[in-house]
């Protein structure tokens, strides 16, 4: 039985593996010349003056190849769950149906729900060992440059820091659970359809949807955030006015700095005394960012600011319940497909 | 022979109809108050010194769910012609072979050589109407943010340029090549390993790769790129500064004179036109004067860049040389199955 689950499986894993170990060839030869960058920039034993530091480091490798490298690296955490829900999970068992196939296979001395849980499982924990590798090597690999945007500083896209979605989701243990459940939604695909084609197309838009869901909607709120309130100081370096500039202006927004180095920013509003959003049509004062006077404008209106956030303490934590609840899913999605199989006649 | 090709196109040609007017109401829903987002700050009867206006609009949008809309239908630009290799291309005969329904439908009166000519075209020219519908809608939508971006500068916060490596494929015509070649490339690797997933799987990986290829080793040579020096005052960097070892940095937003153009190479060279590697010993301090004291040691930067004027030139270009490649491939693909057995 197991014999014959490798020998089905023997081509993607032979494919895994040739892309794994690539991969790891490249990350290899190019790891160390970046941490010595990192050394060599002065951010391992920093302790005053890192944001101009971490930005001179972000600078040397902002558009080279390591820069490719990494976005190339988000891609491809992003990408192989989704690969393998289409090309592993999909096929397993419509394969089997549409091929005619089960009539053989599942009338041996093994019974056909045992013959499913084992290739759930083996090729399950394939899937996952194969999301894993990719994910250690990626994260060891980008380790540098995500420490170098967790000190901030004008050189680092708020969205590149690891606590907020693009760079979250390519991190740490999450693969993991994106993978489980990926396979497992394939799987389950094939079987309620009972057709490669489509179960493959449904697999890949299901995962897109579930993908662009979660962390919009589901992640920002799993842990409540915290929440800061304070009076908004006028004259102050990082605060940001919107829609003053031109000769007619928009609607003035005015938003305040906020340093927490690597938390995520859910949002970061100002509010009027009433406890409203403050937005309101661009006064005289302000229009064509007429300084002093706009800030003494601004003063008057008493205003505080109101940011939502989630710290970057909560990274594991977010982390280990998401991969928890992605594991779930796919627990839930395995038993679905193995008690279809046992009940239907095919 | 033509009803015959319908039916069994029919399903997908329903999932794309209906993903299509998905994505028209999403358009829809959103392109009026962008455009008159753009309108409201004058930026449509601007005509020179819109800098401050263009990034007034910028700043609006940016952040806002208007941004998220324009990411994600850039990134939909480029997955519809892989999607159409994998789902369109791969299947077409895979399916026949693997089934068994080749045994019947290639005995009939139409011979098998003029039945995947047919397939060929009708579906190749539904591939292409699909995703120059979509290229089409979302260039239409984004259109003002393009402009604003051009007009904005250096000032750009969302630094969007549309004749820039990652916004080029999913603008204009470019798109309908890609999807040409998805479709025929999926065709032929199925013709060649005659097994589905297989097909499919290898579709992807060829389709992805040539795209990287054309992006980083082709496209910047289709025409050679034109060469200026042009002084620090006349260019606007997204950042500069030095490292520790005073290696001197600086990076490149646009040239003002020349707002869209495409910067495929920038580097400082001194006066005597070498590169200029380290900051010189005068300027080894940053100061708000940091760019005069560059300048008036000889420091200047030479680009290599094609001008925004050629813009449709490499959209053509890239759409004929991706039409051409679908043609060889299609011709493969025909004297394959004309020799199948």
């Amino acid at each position: 039985m197991i014999w014959l689950a490798w020998r089905q499986f023997r081509a993607q894993s032979i494919a895994a593996a040739a892309v794994l170990a690539l991969l790891a060839i490249v990350l290899a030869a190019t790891g160390p010349h970046l941490a010595s960058l990192y050394n060599g920039a002065g951010l391992s034993d920093c302790h005053a003056n890192c944001i101009a530091l971490a930005g001179n480091f972000v600078a040397q490798f902002e558009g080279s190849y390591i820069g490719s490298l990494y976005y190339l690296g988000v891609v491809l955490m992003y990408l192989t769950p989704a690969l393998i829900g289409i090309f592993w999970g999909a096929p397993l068992i419509s394969r089997e149906l549409e091929t005619g196939t089960f009539r053989l296979a599942w009338n041996q001395s093994v019974t056909r729900t045992r013959w499913t849980l084992t290739k759930l499982g083996l090729i399950g924990l394939a899937s996952v060992a194969t999301a894993g590798l990719l994910s250690l090597a990626i994260s060891w690999w980008a380790s540098p440059i995500d420490a170098a945007f967790q000190f901030g500083g004008q050189y680092t896209p708020v969205s590149f820091i690891r606590m907020s979605p693009p760079i979250f989701d390519a991190r740490g243990v999450v693969p993991l659970g994106y993978a489980a459940f990926a396979f497992a939604l394939g799987v389950t695909a094939g079987v309620v359809l009972r057709r490669t084609l489509p179960a493959m197309a449904v697999t890949l838009v299901l995962f897109a949807a579930v993908q662009i869901l979660v962390p919009v909607f589901i992640r920002p709120n799993i842990i409540p955030p915290d929440q800061i309130i304070a009076p908004l100081i006028a004259p102050s370096a990082g605060l940001t006015i919107r829609g003053s500039q031109g000769t007619t202006g928009g609607v003035l927004t005015v938003q305040g700095d906020f340093s927490k180095p690597g938390a995520w920013i859910l949002s970061d509003q100002s509010i009027t005394p009433a406890g409203h959003v403050f937005a309101v049509p661009a006064t005289q004062a302000c229009l064509g960012n007429k300084g002093q006077a706009c800030m003494n404008w601004i003063a008057r209106q008493h205003l505080r600011q109101l940011v939502t956030y989630q710290p970057a303490s909560r990274f594991w934590p977010l982390q280990w319940i998401e991969t928890a609840f992605y594991f779930a899913l796919a627990a839930v999605l395995c038993a679905l497909c193995t008690w279809q199989i046992r009940r239907r006649n095919p | 022979m033509l009803w015959l090709t319908w039916r069994q196109f029919r399903a997908q040609a329903i999932v794309a109809s209906a993903a299509l007017v998905a994505v028209a109401i999403a358009l829809l829903a959103t392109g009026p108050h962008l455009a008159s987002l753009f309108d409201s700050n004058g930026l449509a009867t601007c005509r020179v010194g819109c800098g401050v206006d263009a990034s007034n609009f910028i700043n609006q949008v940016k952040g806002s769910g208007t941004e998220v809309v324009f990411y994600c239908s850039v990134l939909l630009v480029y997955a519809v012609p892989a999607l159409i290799g994998l789902f369109w291309g791969a299947p077409l005969v895979t399916r026949e072979l693997e089934s068994g329904t080749f045994r019947l439908a290639w005995n009939q009166s139409v011979t098998r050589t003029r039945w995947i000519a047919v397939k060929l075209g009708l579906i190749g020219l539904a591939a292409m109407a699909t995703t120059g519908l979509l290229s089409l809608m979302i260039s239409l939508w984004s259109g003002p943010l393009y402009q604003a971006a051009q007009k904005a500068g250096g000032s750009d916060e969302l630094s969007i340029s549309r004749f820039a490596p990652p916004l080029f494929g999913a603008n204009g015509v470019a798109p309908i090549g890609y999807a040409a070649f998805a479709f025929v490339l999926g065709v032929t690797v199925g013709v060649l390993l005659r097994r589905l997933v297989p097909a499919m799987a290898i579709t992807l990986a060829l389709f992805a790769a040539v795209q990287l290829l054309m992006i980083s080793a082709v496209r910047p040579h289709l025409i050679p790129a034109s060469s200026a020096i042009e002084p620090l005052s006349a260019v606007t960097f997204n950042g500069e500064g030095e490292t520790d070892n005073g290696h001197l940095l600086l990076d490149l937003g646009t040239i003002n004179r020349m707002p869209g153009a495409w910067i495929v190479n920038a580097r400082p060279v001194n006066s005597a036109g070498q590169l200029a590697a380290t900051v010189p010993q005068p300027c080894a301090s940053m100061t708000n004067t940091w760019l005069q004291c560059l300048a008036s040691h000889g420091v200047r930067i030479q680009v290599s860049y094609q001008p925004t004027s050629r813009y449709w030139a490499f959209q053509w270009l890239e759409t004929g040389t991706f039409v051409s490649l679908a043609a060889g491939l299609g011709a493969l693909c025909y004297s394959r199955v004309r020799r199948l057995t």
